[in-house]
């Protein structure tokens, strides 16, 4: 396939304004600005099917009609930016390789919403990424690209860079905008939701890097060029897939919404790391799904596909495990980091997480009992659905899956105190 | 006005109430611990995820609006399961250490295990250690380890003061409240946290380790540090004499907390009135009358010398009193009333001022019952007006009505004054200010020993209420006035209790017509 997303990454200063416009760049943008009509784009990115690819594949042209037309306050986009979801990887090629992309589709976008401002909140550990993107602002506006009458059209909008504390919460996106705001970063109850009162109590619309990377595309090309890849009706347009763990070549892959997973690993991937050692397991889509056995490895890379499976696309950051992995291990491992990432806010998740993370490193060192694969299923179901945010389901549905799916390893860990693999 | 069906019974509400908000409207208890009337919702406690139909996940009533034929189950085997959850992750990091915990008793974490909760612990692990005894403040002590984050102390010093000395530090199950380097908890309302705080982890110095609480007897009253007249609820509780006779008790006030009352102080009250009480066991206490000053005498032979004092001044016009302004209406109505019947004096009321206003409670006014003072005594003479004239010799007899909850609030006697008058009556709690030098000293009840009304600054009439009898000899200072009127053979009403002297009251000024105790309830009339 046309790579789209990732059209200019391999390019000599791809991360260039120079670079960006001998490619075209900047084109949608003046398009939607000469067409003077915003409810043009909102309607194009409607009809798309475009859905947000930061992890719950909302429709994105549907979340941006949810801004109010009548309100007095000023409007914001966010671009989330704060990438943190381990295995995931992708929204950093663009916004270190193809940064003007990024900032084309915020502004299209803010234009599209009425937006006064487009905040970019970039997680802190993405260094390379900000400096980067510090600049490419920089040559924005001195192109007036962006700013105060932006290429003349009359539309106002500015380019904020934010750069975060490290603090995986702040993906969530009222956690986000608590921290852009400079508070703590602590989700807030919904409703109100960021498009009623979100940035500072203004309408507010979120939206994932790769999501808005995709808009410049779809106003220059159109929505039936969008909907004529992937799967459509439902999974459509171009995707990219973080691949990691026992893969040959590891790395970020563009491919049509819809992959077949087998297909990213063999074809894409090169194929499992070692001959020898088959896959055992994959994580489809960032450490916080429902893991996958091999037997079910079979399924789409999309939206629709995997929920099917009863997993999620996620951030399609796929972690393949072969069967060198121990999955007690691995799920410790995952169950440490959210316990070190939940926020603390809501009992569920502060008290939950820590509890699974000790129950798990307790049968990893041999020390497990009988009754804890039930324990531990119990433990992350009084999490499911009862915390203020999505990060307790995210840390519940991964320690569940693996106890269900594998559980005749923890028992072995149990009954015979170490490891089989 | 949307309609909720909670557990079948169907609940009309106004529009924005929450589930939370139409239950305990009901009298119907949802269990919470984030959740408080004065301050916004947080959702954090988790503690009242209840069931509405048609939505996939359980919700929190407390930031749940209603919306019309909205079906919500609080009961169900489901939110049974999330309750009984809740209270396992609340408690698998607690110390539990209910023994020596002073919230022991009043402790939402108490109450909720044994409503909510399994009866056992699924935790095998080791429990996280954390600070304990933290000093945070000069009232205040902070516990990490029984904290459970529910934010309240966070929310208080955010929205209600203002001051924000709290705030949450580090994250996860590490996450603690905690202050900001050199910025300690010092507002003048810091002893709220301690209230609000559902568990043991905001203990007060002052009252760390001093009773368990189920020994403590609590009485609906109203502060009297100040003009605002916070309502409070005041418990006293028993003192070891350790001087004395062993095993022998004397009752004290141990703490005061204060009582919602929209009207006057919402849920709050300040740190000076909140610790008002303990000048009431340090400072020291007249036991018993004295004629003169130093000599117990009998309290007939000491009244008899007072009536003689004051009778034979008012019968020559020069007669002058000065009365606390935290002093009941009904004892100044009876000083009032003693006055007159005697022939008449200058009656002064004291003016006690210290600060200003601010923006939440305190007022610069000190007197709890200056209003009432001027609506009893009218256009009385200012305490200035009759020190000056007993300077220029024109008062005989000086009667005091000392301050029954501040010692410190009793003026001495200027020698220039005190030379000039031949005799001072005083009649008061403590032995302070004019009471030195004073001719004849008749003990009074403090505040908390009698029953009485104040009238705020606002002219709300409230009752104050006695919480413990008397100590020594004391008594109401309306009892003393009566007393000493017939000992003078003057003509006024010989009155057997507080309502008496409130009727007689109710019935010759006109603010406080129609009221009685009753009428007066436990949030007060307004009358201004």
């Amino acid at each position: 396939m046309e790579r789209i997303l990732t059209r200019n990454v391999d390019k000599e200063g791809s991360d260039t304004l120079a670079v960006y416009e001998a490619g075209g760049g900047y084109e949608a943008l003046r398009g939607a600005l000469r067409s003077g009509s915003p409810e043009k784009v909102v309607d194009e990115v409607k009809k798309s099917g475009l859905r947000g690819r930061g992890g719950a594949g909302f429709p994105t042209g549907l979340k941006w009609s949810f801004m109010p037309k009548d309100s007095p306050k000023p409007r914001y986009l966010i671009c989330n930016a704060d990438e943190s979801e381990p295995g995931t990887f992708k929204d950093r090629v663009l916004l270190e390789k193809d940064p003007h992309l990024v900032l084309e589709g915020c502004l299209i976008s803010a234009y599209a919403m009425g937006a006064r401002a487009a905040f970019i909140y970039i997680r802190g550990e993405y260094v390379l990424a900000s400096r980067i993107l510090e600049r490419a602002i920089e040559e924005a506006y001195a192109k007036r690209y962006a700013g105060r009458n932006v290429l003349g059209s009359g539309f106002d909008c500015d380019l904020i860079l934010h750069v975060g504390a490290g603090a995986y919460i702040c993906g969530e996106e009222t956690s986000l905008m608590s921290s852009l705001e400079g508070n703590r970063g602590y989700p807030r109850l919904k409703p109100p939701f960021p498009a009623q009162a979100g940035l500072w109590g203004c309408p507010t619309t979120i939206n994932n890097v790769e999501t808005l990377a995709n808009v410049p595309f779809i106003v220059e090309r159109g929505a039936s060029w969008f909907l004529s890849i992937g799967k459509p009706p439902k999974n459509t347009g171009p995707k990219l897939y973080a691949l990691s763990g026992h893969v040959k070549r590891p790395g970020v892959y563009e491919a049509p919404l819809g992959l077949a997973l087998r297909e990213l690993i063999r074809d894409l991937g090169g194929g499992m790391l070692r001959d020898d050692r088959p896959l055992k397991a994959v994580i489809p889509g960032g450490s916080s799904v429902p893991v996958l056995t091999a037997d079910e490895c079979d399924v789409d890379l999309d939206f629709d596909s995997l929920a099917a499976k009863g997993s999620m696309l996620g951030s399609a950051g796929v972690i393949v495990m072969d069967s060198s992995t121990c999955m007690v291990k691995a799920i410790e491992r995952v169950a440490h980091f959210y316990a070190h990432e939940s926020c603390g806010q809501c009992t569920p998740c502060r008290e939950g997480c820590g509890w699974m993370e000790r129950i798990l490193s307790r049968i990893e060192r041999g020390e497990g009992r009988q009754e804890d694969m039930d324990l531990l299923l119990d433990v992350s179901s009084n999490i499911l659905g009862n915390t203020i945010c999505p990060l307790g389901d995210a840390a519940a549905m991964p320690v569940a899956s693996f106890v269900t799916k594998f559980r005749p390893e923890f028992q072995h860990h149990v009954t015979h105190k170490k490891c089989r693999v | 006005m949307p309609k909720l069906i909670l557990d079948g019974e169907e609940i009309e509400v106004a529009q924005g109430t929450t589930v939370l908000a139409a239950a305990l409207s009901r009298g119907r208890e949802i269990p919470r611990y984030c959740w408080h009337p004065g301050l916004s919702v947080a959702g954090n406690c988790r503690m009242c995820l209840v069931e509405v139909e048609k939505s996939p996940k359980l919700v929190i009533a407390c930031a749940t609006q209603v919306a019309d034929r909205m079906v919500v189950r609080t009961e169900t085997d489901r939110v049974k399961k999330a309750r009984a959850a809740m209270m396992e992750f609340f408690l698998i990091n607690h110390p539990l250490d209910c023994p020596i915990c002073d919230q022991a008793g009043e402790c939402r974490l108490q109450e909720y295990a044994v409503e909510h909760g399994a009866g056992r612990s699924r935790f095998v692990e080791t429990k996280l250690a954390l600070s304990k005894a933290v000093d945070i403040g000069p009232h205040v002590l902070l516990d990490q380890e029984r904290c459970i984050q529910c934010s309240r102390c966070v929310r208080f010093c955010g929205e209600v003061t203002g001051t924000s000395e709290l705030a949450f530090m580090s994250r996860g199950e590490r996450t603690v409240i905690g202050i900001y380097p050199g910025r300690p908890l010092d507002n003048a309302y810091s002893g709220n946290v301690v209230d609000i705080c559902p568990v043991g982890a905001l203990t007060l110095k002052e009252f760390r380790f001093e009773t368990r609480v189920w020994y403590l007897r609590n009485t609906p009253s109203v502060c009297a540090a100040c003009a605002r007249g916070c309502n409070v609820l005041v418990a006293v509780g028993q003192q070891q004499v350790l001087m004395t006779t062993p095993g022998q008790t004397d009752d004290r006030v141990k703490r005061i907390v204060p009582r919602t009352n929209e009207e006057v102080n919402g849920h709050w009250m300040c740190d000076e009135g909140r610790l008002s009480y303990r000048r009431l066991s340090v400072a020291p206490r007249l036991a018993t009358a004295e004629s003169p000053a130093g000599s117990p005498a009998e309290w007939d032979d000491a009244i008899a010398s007072a009536a003689a004092l004051l009778g034979d001044a008012a019968a020559a016009g020069r007669l002058a009193a000065i009365l606390s302004p935290r002093l009941t209406a009904e004892d100044l109505y009876a000083w009032r009333r003693l006055i007159e019947a005697l022939g008449g004096g200058r009656a002064s009321v004291r003016r006690i001022a210290r600060g200003e206003d601010d923006a939440l409670l305190i007022r610069a006014d000190k007197g709890a019952n200056s209003e009432g003072a001027a609506w009893i005594l009218g256009e009385a003479a200012t305490e200035a007006e009759v020190l000056d004239a007993a300077v220029r010799g024109e008062v005989a007899a000086l009667l005091v009505a000392g301050d029954p909850l501040d010692p410190g609030d009793t003026a001495a006697l200027d020698p220039a004054v005190r030379s000039r008058v031949a005799s001072v009556v005083f009649v008061g709690p403590f032995l302070s200010g004019a009471a030195e030098g004073a001719d004849v000293r008749l003990p009074a009840a403090a505040w908390a020993e009698e029953d009485g009304s104040f009238v705020n600054f606002d002219g709300r009439v409230q009752r104050v209420r006695r919480c413990h009898p008397p100590r020594g000899e004391g008594r109401p200072g309306w009892r003393v006035a009566c007393d000493l009127a017939a000992a003078a053979k003057a003509e006024m009403p010989q009155w057997t209790s507080a309502d008496e002297v409130l009727a007689a009251l109710a019935a010759s000024v006109e603010r406080f017509r129609g009221l009685d105790a009753a009428t007066i309830g436990l949030l007060g009339v307004s009358r201004g």
